[in-house]
């Protein structure tokens, strides 16, 4: 179909553009009259050569389709309609009018929709693509009141950073709802703690020996707590006596002055573990055992598989931790209390 | 400076990867001669929390991240390994920037407990601190959740 259009046409049918096209002519009507009303008159007598897109109204016939987008709907179903209409072979004067005549209104009509289009996108600039979005990636604007020398600026920019990292790392720690920043930060503390000692647990765990661990949160509740399950098996106990575990009560208050760690790990080696004392209470009602005598917990406890003893005292200086003590309820009525000892693990 | 930063990445890999690399490890392991004694408990202890730690290193981006290198290199330094990583251009900004940018004494200590925690931190600022430690929390917490998995299958009856 174009082809045909394209045909150089004899110049009888030459016209001005007032009244009809040749063939491959009305294309460039088309296409330039309506932004360019101007142009199409002077241009429009010209016999078109056979090439005939070449030339620089090449760039207006690929503009104009470009340029009617932006354009209302109802200025967009002219042109579009008028291009459509300019496909067909048939009569060239219909469409011609609506674009002649429309050329020139038409123009003027789409610059008149395209301001309040802009207007209504906010955006302040006439014409053209909006500048806005990257004049505020090139500049950072201060706020009204605020310093702009670079220093703060700087200081800014940090704090902000900072605060946003805060905030995922909120997300990602348990009870982190606190708002202030230092005892967020005391929170992710104790986590990455908490974690790397259940790592440790873990791998200590796989030798298929340890005791049942609680977590050492004394301060956080029961937040972080979570025991990994330990098959207690094959621990060969021995006798320990009543002064043992006052030592060891206080060895273990001395460590916890400085790092929980190592004062879980001690009571690990001795095959003890911290719990709080809400846990130990629930657990004592359960087998029902009374917390402040030394009661050796064998004929009780046949029922349960684990048997969990209580010891008889409660350090004080531990506010809400007591010794416990985890063991097979094949070896317990070996000692006097309710310590027992695995041998496999020491401390390191 | 730029005035808006790029989204933060800290996606980490998959339980799959990890549980990979920390089985290759712990294969590894058994390999050795002197593992399995039962006398030298706490050795194994250690090297199984080394392993642990060390293909947790590797599973979550290898040398992509600040913390796992610097694990890798403690670890490579105890078994007197020689490490190469890739020169990273980002560095040399890093730097220049470090004297101006680590005020605030108010969150320093905290700053400076965190970073005796997470490897590596001893040479970041503040923010990037903070990054590296919302990654690591979360390689750790996969971690801990494969090695629960395993002891959990593993463990008899």
């Amino acid at each position: 179909m174009l082809d045909s259009l394209l045909t150089p046409s004899t110049s009888s049918h030459m016209q001005t553009s007032a009244t009809t096209f040749d063939h491959e002519d009305f294309l460039n009507h088309i296409f330039a009259s309506a932004p360019w009303p101007s142009v199409d008159e002077t241009h429009a007598p010209q016999p078109p050569p056979s090439d005939v897109f070449v030339d620089s109204r090449n760039q207006q016939i690929m503009m104009m389709p470009l340029s009617s987008h932006h354009q209302n709907d109802n200025v967009d179903g002219s042109s579009a309609h008028a291009l459509y209409s300019g496909f067909s072979a048939t009569g060239s004067r219909p469409f011609h009018i609506p674009q002649g005549s429309g050329g020139g209104p038409m123009h003027q009509q789409g610059q008149t929709q395209r301001q309040p289009q802009q207007q209504a996108s906010a955006s302040t600039d006439t014409g053209g693509t909006a500048v806005s979005p990257s004049q505020s990636r090139t500049k950072v604007r201060a706020r009204r009141g605020q310093a702009t020398d670079p220093h703060s600026i700087a200081e800014r920019l940090r704090r902000e950073r900072i605060a946003e990292r805060m905030k995922a790392l909120q997300e990602l720690v348990p009870n982190g709802n606190k708002t202030d920043k230092a005892s967020m930060l005391d929170e992710i503390i104790d986590y990455v703690k908490f974690l790397q000692l259940q790592v440790k647990v873990l791998s200590m765990s796989r030798l298929g020996g340890a005791a049942y661990v609680s977590s050492q949160s004394s301060e956080a509740g029961g937040s972080h707590g979570s025991a990994s399950s330990a098959v207690a098996g094959g621990n060969q106990p021995t006798g320990n006596s009543n002064d043992g575990l006052t030592m060891t009560e206080h060895q273990v208050a001395k460590l916890m002055e400085e790092d929980m760690g190592s004062a879980m790990q001690y009571l690990q080696g001795k095959g003890l573990c911290l719990m709080p004392i809400s846990l130990a209470t629930a657990i004592s009602t359960a087998t029902s055992h009374t917390r402040n005598s030394l009661i050796p917990g064998a004929g009780d406890v046949g029922g349960r598989p684990s048997s969990s003893n209580l010891s008889g005292k409660t350090v004080q200086t531990m506010n809400t931790l007591k010794l416990n003590s985890n063991g097979n309820c094949m070896a317990e009525g070996s000692s006097s209390i309710a310590v027992k000892e695995a041998v496999s693990i020491s401390k390191p | 400076m730029a005035s808006a930063d790029k989204p933060i990445n800290t996606d980490v890999p998959e339980k799959d990867v990890f549980t990979l690399h920390f089985l290759q490890s712990l294969s590894n392991l058994r390999r050795q001669n002197t593992f399995n004694s039962p006398e030298k408990t706490n050795d194994r202890v250690k090297k199984i929390k080394k392993a642990a730690y060390v293909s947790m290193a590797r599973a979550a981006g290898g040398t992509n991240r600040l913390w796992s290198r610097a694990l890798l290199r403690r670890a490579a330094k105890e078994n007197s390994k020689v490490v190469r990583f890739p020169r990273r251009k980002k560095r040399v900004t890093c730097l220049r920037r470090r004297r101006s940018n680590r005020r605030d004494p108010v969150e320093e200590e905290e700053a400076e407990r965190l970073r005796n925690l997470v490897p590596g931190g001893g040479g970041m600022e503040t923010s990037k601190l903070m990054e590296e430690t919302a990654h690591y929390i979360k390689c750790l917490s996969m971690q801990v959740k494969v090695m629960q998995c395993l002891v959990d299958g593993l463990a008899p009856k």
